[in-house]
């Protein structure tokens, strides 16, 4: 009898759970907001929002739905692939997730993302996006999610080294080359000293220098990719990167760039490939120096034409909801906050970034200036729903890395990343 | 059945006990172990068979959300046989197990000899020493060799260069994968010695003083009592720690992914970062686990000598 009683009380409690699991209202969000009720959580990637936008959003958010909870989690680079893939593969996937432009295609296309097509007027500015930005969030025409911040990179540099070394920001690749060399001679008594600090695996950066030269790394003709990164132009642009390391640069080879703003903070480095908001994590008072504020300056990477600059890959984040969530509209309003412009505004007066839409491209000013514009000149990685398995294959940092180290020629290297990317690409291994 | 149930009341007696008696030798081991058997059998048997349903399925991401898998067969089995990359794997991944064993045993075993010979006070320090090792996680360990190793702020660099060893400012220890490798096996079998190393200390105090006195009396130099005296005695414990440290080797993955800042090139890849590789780095999960199948062949195969060895130790004994 106390069996069948306790037995019973277990299944009215599971009932009772699955029915409150199930209560968080996945239909559009009721007419009275203080009604709806739940948990949602949100994955935003380590660095993307400083923490005052957060809790400004999570604050408009709690005013409008005073009884939902919003959990935010803040996820680490370095591993996302595999912790997405089981996040939604499982049945209770976070709510909202930060992706990073490349990656949007991949989960888009295997069903991961919700749909939200219809709902892009909703969103602040949706009709001033970065085209880039929205262009990696539509995939077979369908959009899959809100563009929410770009970055691009240009060469930050000491202006105190520059002057005492009596040179001034180069127009041309030579001429990077030149000011790098005079900057390595007049500090040639410092064995740690790098003109140019390049880590190994730093693929983001070694893009600029192929597409300067016309090359790329893919290019899709009848529906089929082909890896052309052995393209000569390609082997051009990387023949001149590698020249580059090889004389200016003593950072580690088979490194990559997670270390570079510290690296650059100990004084030891005259410039850096890095994105605008790098300058910040420079002068932080944790791990960075803050009195390198006034000494540092930033210009475009130049072209290999005079005059002219490189286009850069143009990085960032969009942001999704996950097509098993329970809380979609819930999240989707959340996004719209985060996204909408007055939060906008301040991820980039605050946080350093480019915000999503061209209308606010004017808050650009000083330093930030120049990574604006370079965001102008910018080219992005092969828009296939297989690049993020390129890029967890770590198919272009093992290349240079190889050709970097002097393990392969540049021909070789170049051609075994082609192969594989090609492979990748057409959906296999 | 019928004829079963009613032939004790045509004669009870001797021929119920004696099926009695054949029930109880036949089919109480076997209701004995059955508990043991379904423990394995859902520990190991169950997630080795969806390893092998999952390997002969086209199983993507899209597969993954949707938690249906396409059959392909031996798919997979084939397009890793031909993969060149898979082949240098399996090489690296033998020759690596095998580096990493032999030092461990040898290192072990001078260890363990050595604690005999030292008075307890030294002997307390170096076991608390070897327990330390043991007990510190190996993320946080990795993480420590990682930073010694360091291209920049290497503490080893900095010692080698002080030393007069050679100018090692800004060596970078992992651009030669055959130096990278090397520092790895240092690292691995650091970690490996203190199990190894306490097993046959505690092996050394069961051999008998009397027997290698004795060989002492009769003109055995060390090098002899060893080998004639103490070694076969040693021998299951030899068996047991070499088998388990050739599973050990053979699966390594930690501390080439963390020593790698999870990035390794693949001229770092052994099987099970191959592995983790195809499956979560190119989303093709019915390809890693096909590796994996591979992975506990040659190690079934491997490891199937010792195996034979110590049961045969265990049936003389």
């Amino acid at each position: 009898m106390n069996l069948r009683k306790t037995w019973l009380s277990v299944v009215t409690v599971a009932v009772a759970l699955v029915a409150a699991a199930c209560g968080g209202n996945p239909s559009p969000v009721s007419n009275n907001p203080a009604n709806e009720t739940g948990t949602l959580t949100v994955w935003l990637m380590n660095g993307s929002a400083p923490k005052s936008v957060v809790d400004g959003v999570n604050a408009d958010f709690k005013t409008k739905y005073p009884n939902v909870t919003v959990n935010v989690e803040i996820q680490q680079w370095g591993d996302i692939g595999t912790k997405l893939d089981t996040a939604f593969a499982g049945s209770t996937p976070p709510d909202v997730i930060e992706l990073g432009n490349t990656l949007v295609a991949k989960y888009a296309a295997a069903g991961a993302l919700e749909d939200i097509s219809g709902k892009k007027s909703s969103f602040a500015n949706s009709g001033t996006w970065l085209q880039s930005l929205t262009d990696s969030c539509t995939v077979a025409k369908k959009l899959y999610c809100v563009p929410y911040y770009a970055g691009s990179r240009a060469i930050i540099y000491r202006k105190d080294f520059f002057t005492a070394a009596g040179v001034a920001p180069p127009d041309s690749l030579d001429g990077l080359l030149t000011v790098g060399q005079k900057l390595m001679t007049a500090h040639s008594s410092d064995p740690n000293f790098s003109a140019l600090y390049y880590p190994g695996k730093y693929w983001y950066a070694a893009l600029p220098f192929v597409w300067d030269f016309g090359g790329d790394i893919a290019s899709q003709s009848g529906g089929k990719w082909q890896g052309t990164l052995s393209s000569s132009s390609s082997q051009q642009g990387l023949t001149t990167l590698n020249n580059m390391v090889s004389k200016l640069s003593r950072a580690d080879k088979t490194g990559d760039e997670a270390k570079q703003d510290q690296a650059f903070a100990q004084g030891h480095v005259a410039m850096i490939i890095a994105n605008g908001w790098e300058v910040g994590v420079i002068t932080s008072a944790t791990g960075g120096d803050p009195s390198l504020a006034d000494k540092l300056g930033a210009f475009p990477i130049p072209s290999h034409v005079s005059g002219q600059t490189a286009p850069v890959f143009l990085g960032g984040s969009d942001l999704g909801v996950a097509t098993k969530s329970k809380h979609q509209s819930l999240a989707n309003d959340w996004i719209a906050m985060l996204t909408g412009s007055k939060h906008m505004t301040e991820m980039a007066t605050v946080g350093g970034v480019i915000p999503n839409t061209t209308s606010m491209l004017g808050l650009g000013t000083g330093l930030n200036a120049v990574f604006y514009n370079a965001a102008k000149n910018s080219k992005f990685v092969p828009n296939s729903e297989n690049w993020a398995n390129v890029e967890n294959a770590n198919v272009l940092p093992d290349m240079l890395v190889k050709i970097f180290t002097g393990q392969q020629k540049i021909p070789d290297a170049t051609a075994a990343a082609s192969t594989r990317i090609t492979s990748i690409l057409n959906g296999g291994g | 059945m019928g004829v079963a149930v009613s032939a004790p009341d045509l004669e009870p007696g001797p021929l119920m006990l004696r099926r009695r008696a054949w029930l109880r030798s036949n089919l109480l081991p076997y209701a004995l172990i059955s508990p043991s058997v379904a423990v394995i059998g859902g520990i190991l048997a169950f997630p080795l068979g969806m390893l092998v349903w999952l390997s002969l399925q086209h199983y993507g991401l899209r597969e993954l959300i949707a938690h249906q898998g396409r059959w392909v067969g031996l798919d997979n089995y084939r397009s890793i046989v031909v993969d060149p990359l898979f082949h240098q794997v399996i090489v690296r991944s033998l020759l690596f197990t095998f580096a990493c064993v032999v030092l461990t045993l040898v290192l072990s075993t001078l260890l363990s000899l050595l604690l005999l010979k030292v008075r307890r006070v030294v002997r307390v320090l170096v076991m608390s020493a070897l327990v330390f090792v043991w007990a510190t996680p190996v993320i946080v360990s990795v993480d420590i060799w990682q930073w010694m190793f360091d291209y920049e702020f290497g503490v080893m660099n900095y010692l080698l260069t002080q030393l007069h060893v050679g100018n090692f400012i800004h060596h970078n220890w992992f651009d030669n994968p055959v130096q990278g490798l090397g520092v790895l096996v240092l690292v691995v079998v650091w970690g490996a010695i203190p199990f190894v190393t306490i097993t046959l200390f505690a092996g050394l105090l069961q051999v008998p003083s009397d027997v290698i006195d004795a060989a002492h009396v009769d003109g055995a130099d060390a090098w002899q009592r060893f080998w004639f005296v103490t070694a076969p005695i040693l021998k299951p414990i030899f068996l047991i720690v070499t088998c388990l440290s050739t599973i050990w080797d053979f699966g390594v993955f930690n501390q080439i992914y963390v020593m790698l800042n999870a990035r390794p090139s693949s001229d770092y890849f052994t099987i099970a970062i191959y592995s983790y590789r195809e499956s979560f780095g190119v989303t093709q999960y019915g390809l890693g686990a096909s590796i994996a199948v591979v992975m506990v062949i040659v190690l079934v195969v491997v490891t199937f000598f010792y195996v034979r060895e110590t049961v045969k130790v265990a049936e003389i004994a």
